[in-house]
């Protein structure tokens, strides 16, 4: 090399590379929304569904962060008026945590077009119900020939080491324990019997994922045949190749609705609210309302179809008569339960 | 370890010459040392500036905050209180998980000491060519993200895995070994995971050794165990402490690799940390325990580091 760089040249052209750096990107575009999701069919279904027809309508891209409901409470909390998301997905019990801690705003429903379209249950002045997640017992039918029917079926000594369970800090673990109690003489306010269950279960348990993307993995490798589980995770799985299959319970199906919400602070929260609205678009809705989805839609005007038809309502108004939980009184012992539960548990 | 000094006035010894090589060596690290810190005396220290900085804004600051959070009610840092610090202390269920945590540190800075070892002194012993391979290997694992390989250990340790079916078709077992969800399970991974960092600190130390140091104590008459345990071993114990203190901190808060391969029910202070944080809302309790495992990790490291000092550990410069 004939020409050596000097030192001047190097730090100028090193300042030039940082400043360009520091230039806002493509003035033009739209900053992208950062949206919460749920880990499993959700964070599928808000990619490949929502998030495209969004960016149709807006312009706007979408950034998700996966987490669960209890996660996003915690995050916002300790955030305190900086949020990390500006839409948060919840589901009934966290939601009343997310409120109390004034996290959340209100759902500004004269500037969502759809919301208008929910079937009345499904309104909420904190944010629209997106859907109802149901749950069930999730089995791998090339080791389970038998359907099961309820929790009692959980017991066949048949299964032991291959029953899985999920910690409670997930919905899907709390619903279960409190549906569980349900059966033997409990109460949301009394989940005792549940516990006192769980010790003759224990034998018969293989796993219990710590957190509940982990669960999927947990059916994948063969390592339980036979667990709680949600519908729609199920479905996904089933697409992906997974031998799993969903059993409905002869005791009620026990549901819970799920929801999104403008997050306090947000720092867009315009377009989070037209995120959020087309969540409640029936293009959208329908969109999610196939395989490998099945995602339950709550606007009206959306017919149920397929899968869920064939194993959770017929029509919108059967959805009204599954077995829904009380949330303010569960949350009352949540922290208690998820504690007892842990220690139960421990190796 | 007492023994040590004693040995220098043994009067026995039989290699004097060999010593005062080992005092030469020992000269020689303090000469590097002295010249080293005297560079301190120039305006250079100012360079450190930047990174002090950092370092009090985003790890000194939020460390104090963890502090107060500990000592108060609530997160918005009211009232003062020590009953977190009591509620863990005197509850045998929290001090089990942390007495686990630090057990499950041990066991795989172990593991890592035991496979970490021989592949340093092959690493430092084979021809170059193949040293750069080797080398690239140790650092391979780096650079995948730590979730993805926890997760590909899942594939590996499952009942249907990899481990299992082979073990299974060679006949070796009649059903499938419950290795994911155990702590053998988690032990194993935490090894292989955090084994780079207990490779390359001793490959760092073994490269610096000098070969004729153990040829010169064969010579003068030490057998093979008191050459290792009087001129090797020493020479090994800053790379051995500085991996295994490396490779202990990472294992005791691997909480990725901790909650995917242990599950729900092996709970070790980072998952019982993380419930406590998000799941029961209770902050305090939480940040009491992030100060409680702080304080027990640097204290075996405080241990391991004392290890370090010894007076026969001989120190490169």
């Amino acid at each position: 090399m004939s020409r050596r760089v000097g030192r001047r040249e190097f730090l100028g052209a090193g300042v030039a590379a940082g400043a360009l750096a520091l230039l806002p990107r493509g003035a033009a575009a739209a900053e992208p929304l950062v949206v919460a999701t749920f880990p499993g069919t959700w964070n599928e279904a808000h990619r490949d569904v929502l998030a495209p027809y969004f960016r149709k309508k807006t312009g706007a891209d979408v950034i998700q962060t996966i987490l669960l409901a209890t996660d996003q409470v915690a995050k916002l909390e300790a955030a305190r008026g900086k949020p990390p998301f500006d839409v948060a997905i919840m589901d009934e019990g966290p939601l009343l945590d997310a409120v109390k801690a004034g996290v959340l705003e209100k759902y500004p429903v004269d500037k969502s077009p759809n919301y208008k379209d929910l079937v009345p249950a499904f309104q909420d002045p904190w944010g629209p119900k997106i859907s109802l997640q149901v749950i069930g017992i999730g089995f791998n039918p090339k080791k389970i020939k038998e359907r099961p029917k309820s929790w009692n079926d959980l017991f066949n000594p048949v299964y032991k080491g291959r029953v899985g369970l999920t910690a409670l800090n997930s919905t899907l673990g709390m619903a279960f324990m409190v549906d569980f109690a349900k059966t033997r003489g409990g109460s949301e306010s009394d989940i005792e019997p549940a516990f006192k269950a769980l010790k003759d279960l224990l034998p018969n348990v293989g796993a219990i994922s710590a957190n509940l993307g982990a669960h999927a993995a947990l059916f994948q490798q063969e390592q339980i045949d036979i667990a709680p589980y949600n519908f729609n995770f199920v479905q996904t799985l089933k697409e992906k190749g997974v031998d799993i299959d969903f059993a409905t319970l002869d005791t009620g199906i026990p549901a819970w609705r799920t929801s999104l919400h403008v997050v306090k602070n947000a720092v867009q929260p315009d377009l989070a609210v037209q995120y959020i609205d087309a969540h409640l678009a029936p293009e959208v809705q329908e969109g999610m309302e196939r395989t490998p989805y099945w995602v339950i839609p709550t606007n009206g005007k959306v017919p149920l179809k397929g899968e869920i038809v064939k194993q959770v309502a017929k029509s919108q108004d059967d959805l009204a008569k599954l077995k829904y939980q009380d949330w303010p009184k569960i949350n009352e012992h949540r922290s208690e339960w998820i504690e007892r539960f842990n220690r139960d548990i421990k190796l | 370890m007492t023994a040590a000094p004693a040995a220098e006035h043994d009067p026995e010894k039989r290699a004097p010459v060999f010593e005062k090589i080992m005092l030469q060596q020992k000269v020689k690290a303090r000469w590097r040392f002295v010249e080293k810190s005297s560079r301190f005396d120039a305006p250079e220290w100012r360079l450190l500036l930047p990174l002090g900085a950092f370092f009090v804004l985003f790890f000194a600051a939020p460390l104090v905050v963890l502090f107060l959070v500990s000592l108060s009610d609530g997160i918005a840092l009211n009232g003062f209180t020590v009953a977190h610090y009591a509620k863990f202390l005197t509850d045998a269920f929290s001090l089990s998980i942390l007495f686990d945590t630090v057990v499950l540190g041990i066991k795989a800075t172990a593991v890592c000491l035991v496979f970490g070892l021989p592949l340093a002194w092959v690493c430092v012993h084979a021809h170059p060519r193949l040293r750069s391979l080797l080398v690239f290997l140790v650092i391979l694992p780096i650079l995948t993200s730590v979730v993805v390989r926890t997760f590909a250990w899942i594939v590996i340790l499952g009942q249907q895995g990899i481990l299992n079916k082979t073990f299974l078709s060679l006949g070796l077992i009649d059903h499938p070994l419950r290795l994911l969800f155990s702590e053998v399970g988690v032990v194993m991974v935490l090894a292989q995971v955090q084994m780079p960092l207990m490779v390359l600190p001793l490959i760092t130390t073994l490269q610096r050794i000098d070969p004729n140091l153990a040829d010169a104590s064969r010579a003068l008459g030490a057998g093979h165990w008191r050459t290792f345990r009087r001129v090797i071993l020493p020479l090994w114990l800053p790379g051995l402490v500085a991996g295994s203190i490396l490779v202990f901190a990472a294992c005791t808060t691997a909480f990725v690799t901790q909650t995917l391969i242990g599950g729900a029910r092996l709970v070790y202070m980072p998952l019982y940390i993380y419930q406590q944080a998000t799941g029961a809302n209770n902050w305090p309790f939480a940040a009491a325990m992030s100060v409680l495992l702080m304080i027990s990790v640097l204290l075996v490291v405080y241990l391991l580091n004392l290890a370090g000092r010894a007076r026969w550990a001989v120190r490169h410069g």
